[in-house]
C-alpha cells in the first residue's frame, strides 16, 4: 500500500512537470513571435481573457447553462437508453432490429444532429436537449444491451437454483449483474452527449460554453476561444475521468472484474 | 402470504429409505455443427432420501452434465427425472445447486447472499427478521458471523465457498447438488470444509449429490460412489463406502478406497482399449 502511494505521488509529479513544460513551451513559442498574436494567444493572454470573462459575468452563467442543459438532456437520454438497452437485452428480436439502427446512428458525428434539430426545434433550448439525447442514447442502449447479454451464466443459474421467479429476475439479478456495463454505457453516453451538447450550443444559444466559443470566433478573440476550449476539456475530464471513472472502477472491483490497485 | 404453513404433510418416519430421486433412461446428446456427441449414455438411477452420492470420473465423462440435468438447467435428450415422483422440468430450490465458482452475488453483502434463497420460498416464507436470524445461524456455523456485512470481493476463496455453502443450505433444500466446490483451495482449508460439510450432512439428513474428479474427496464424502467413464459418459461401477462418519480426508482408510476407485477407472479404460483393438 505504502509503495503504491509513493508510486502515485511520483506519477503525479511527472504529470505536473509535463504540463508546466507544455505551458512554458507555449509561452516561449509566443515570445518568439513566429505567428501573429491575434491567431496565437499566449497562456497569459488566455488567463487574462478568462478572468475578464469571469468579471464581466459571462463565464458563470454560461457554465451553469451548459451544466443545466447537460443535466436535463443526459437524464432523459440515460433513461431512454437504459429502457431501450433493457428491452434489447431481454428480447432478441428487438435487439437485432435496434442494434443495426443504433450502430448506424453511432457512425454519425454528434455535431451532425445540429442542423436537423435547428429545422425541428428552431433556436429553442429543446433542440440542444434533442442533440444531447440523440448523441447519447445509441451508445448507452448498445452497451447496456450487450452487458445484459453477456451476464455470466453462473449468476443466472445461481438465481434460478435459489428459486428466483422469472418476473423477479430483471430487478433482482439481471440489472445488478449488468451494473458494470450499465455504468460504462452511461459514461460513454455522457461523453458523446457532452460533445453533442457543446456543438449544439455553438449555433443555437445565447449563453453556454459553446456560445462563448462561437462569440470568441465572431470577435476574432483567439484568447477566448482557446480559454473556453481548455475549460470545456476541464469539465469533460472532471466528469468523465473522475465522476464516472471512479464509480465505474469501484463497481468493477466489487464485481470482481478488476483487481484493486 | 406471510403465514407459516408446513412444507408438506407429515409422513410417518419410514423404516425403509424412500426413493428421493429417480432417473429413468436418461441420456444427453449435444448437437454440434459437424457432429453429435453423446455426452451421457442412457442411465437408470435411484437415489434414496438422505443418501450422499458422489459422481466420480475424469473430465468429459458426463458427470457434470448429469448434475445439470438433475438441477433442471438442461433437459435430457431421452428419459425422465423425477423428484418425489414429480418430473423435473426446470431449476428450483428443491434441488439447490452449489457451484464450482461460488456464484455469489457481488451486489449483495454476505448476509444478503445467504437470505437470498429464503426470500424466494413459496410455501414457507419467513418474515425478514426470521430470515436474517436463520442466515446468522448458518454464518455462525461456518465461522463467518463477523463477516455478515462484508462484501464478496473482500473475502478469501475459502470464505467465499463457505458463504456459498451457507447460501445453498439456508433455504433448507431437500436435495443439495454440489459441483466440485473446492477445487482451487489449499489442502488445509479443503480438509476443514470437508469436516464442516459432513457435520452438517449428518445432522440434517439431506440428500446430496456431489461431483468430483478427486478420488479422496469422493471416498471422504460419499455413501455411494458412481464411477463414470467418458465417450459416451456412462456409469461403470458403483462403490459403497462403509466407513463411519465424520471421515477425515487424510485417513489411510480413505486412501484405500481412493486407490480402489482409481483402479476401477483404470481397468475400465484398459477394457475399452482392448475393445477398440
Amino acid at each position: 500500500m505504502k509503495s503504491d502511494k509513493i508510486q502515485i505521488r511520483k506519477t503525479t509529479v511527472y504529470i505536473v512537470i509535463f504540463y508546466i513544460l507544455i505551458f512554458a513551451t507555449w509561452q516561449v513559442l509566443f515570445n518568439a513571435g513566429l505567428i501573429p498574436d491575434y491567431l496565437f494567444p499566449s497562456p497569459v493572454d488566455v488567463a487574462t481573457r478568462m478572468r475578464e470573462l469571469w468579471e464581466e459575468g459571462y463565464l458563470l452563467p454560461s457554465i451553469s447553462a451548459t451544466a443545466q442543459r447537460m443535466a436535463v438532456g443526459f437524464s432523459i437520454g440515460a433513461a431512454l437508453g437504459l429502457a431501450l438497452g433493457l428491452l434489447m437485452g431481454v428480447s432478441p428480436i428487438v435487439n437485432h432490429c435496434l442494434k443495426s439502427l443504433f450502430l448506424g446512428l453511432q457512425t454519425l458525428p454528434t455535431a451532425a444532429w445540429v442542423p436537423i434539430s435547428l429545422l425541428i426545434f428552431g433556436l429553442s433550448v429543446h433542440g440542444i436537449y434533442f442533440v444531447i439525447i440523440m448523441s447519447s442514447v445509441p451508445a448507452i442502449a448498445i452497451s447496456i444491451s450487450s452487458g445484459i447479454l453477456h451476464i455470466p451464466t453462473i449468476y443466472i443459474r445461481a438465481a434460478k437454483t435459489l428459486g428466483t421467479r422469472w418476473y423477479a429476475m430483471p430487478v433482482r439479478v439481471i440489472l445488478p449483474a449488468a451494473l458494470p456495463a450499465i455504468v460504462t454505457g452511461l459514461k460513454l453516453g455522457w461523453t458523446l452527449g457532452w460533445h453533442g451538447g457543446v456543438s449544439a450550443e455553438l449555433i443555437k444559444s445565447s449563453v453556454g460554453l459553446g456560445f462563448l466559443l462561437y462569440m470568441g470566433r465572431e470577435l476574432n478573440d483567439s484568447a477566448q476561444v482557446v480559454g473556453i476550449m481548455l475549460l470545456t476539456i476541464l469539465f469533460g475530464l472532471l466528469l468523465d475521468r473522475f465522476f464516472f471513472g471512479i464509480i465505474e472502477k469501484r463497481i468493477r472491483i466489487r464485481w470482481g472484474l478488476e483487481k484493486n490497485e | 402470504m406471510e403465514e407459516i404453513q408446513p412444507i408438506e404433510p407429515e409422513t410417518a418416519p419410514a423404516a425403509t429409505p424412500t426413493v428421493k430421486l429417480k432417473l429413468r433412461n436418461v441420456s444427453m446428446m449435444f448437437h454440434g455443427a459437424t457432429q453429435t456427441v453423446e455426452a451421457l449414455a442412457p442411465l437408470d438411477l435411484e437415489i434414496m432420501e438422505g443418501e450422499l452420492v458422489v459422481f466420480f470420473g475424469p473430465s468429459g465423462c458426463g458427470k457434470s452434465t448429469l448434475l445439470n440435468l438433475i438441477a433442471g438447467f438442461e433437459q435430457p435428450s431421452t428419459g425422465e427425472i423425477t423428484l418425489d415422483g414429480e418430473p423435473v422440468t426446470k431449476p428450483g430450490s428443491d434441488r439447490l445447486m452449489m457451484f464450482q465458482e461460488h456464484g455469489l452475488f457481488p451486489w449483495l453483502s454476505v448476509i444478503n447472499n445467504v437470505t437470498y434463497g429464503l426470500k424466494n420460498r413459496r410455501r414457507y416464507r419467513f418474515r425478514p427478521w426470521k430470515q436474517r436470524a436463520i442466515a446468522r445461524e448458518w454464518l455462525k456455523l461456518m465461522n463467518l458471523e463477523e463477516f455478515e456485512k462484508t462484501l464478496i470481493h473482500e473475502l478469501s476463496g475459502g470464505m467465499k465457498q463457505r458463504v456459498a455453502l451457507a447460501r445453498a443450505l439456508a433455504p433448507d433444500p431437500h436435495v443439495l447438488l454440489v459441483d466440485e466446490p473446492f477445487p482451487a483451495l489449499d489442502a488445509l482449508t479443503k480438509s476443514k470444509l470437508y469436516g464442516d460439510l459432513q457435520e452438517i450432512l449428518i445432522s440434517r439428513k439431506k440428500t446430496i449429490i456431489s461431483v468430483t474428479h478427486d478420488p479422496r474427496e469422493a471416498a471422504c464424502l460419499g455413501d455411494r460412489i458412481l464411477v463414470f467413464t467418458p465417450s459416451p459418459g456412462r456409469v461403470q461401477k458403483e462403490i459403497r463406502v462403509e466407513l463411519p462418519r465424520p471421515r477425515d480426508i487424510n485417513d489411510p482408510a480413505i486412501g484405500e478406497y481412493a486407490a480402489q476407485i482409481m483402479a476401477e477407472l483404470e481397468s475400465q479404460s484398459d477394457e475399452k482399449r482392448q475393445d477398440t483393438d
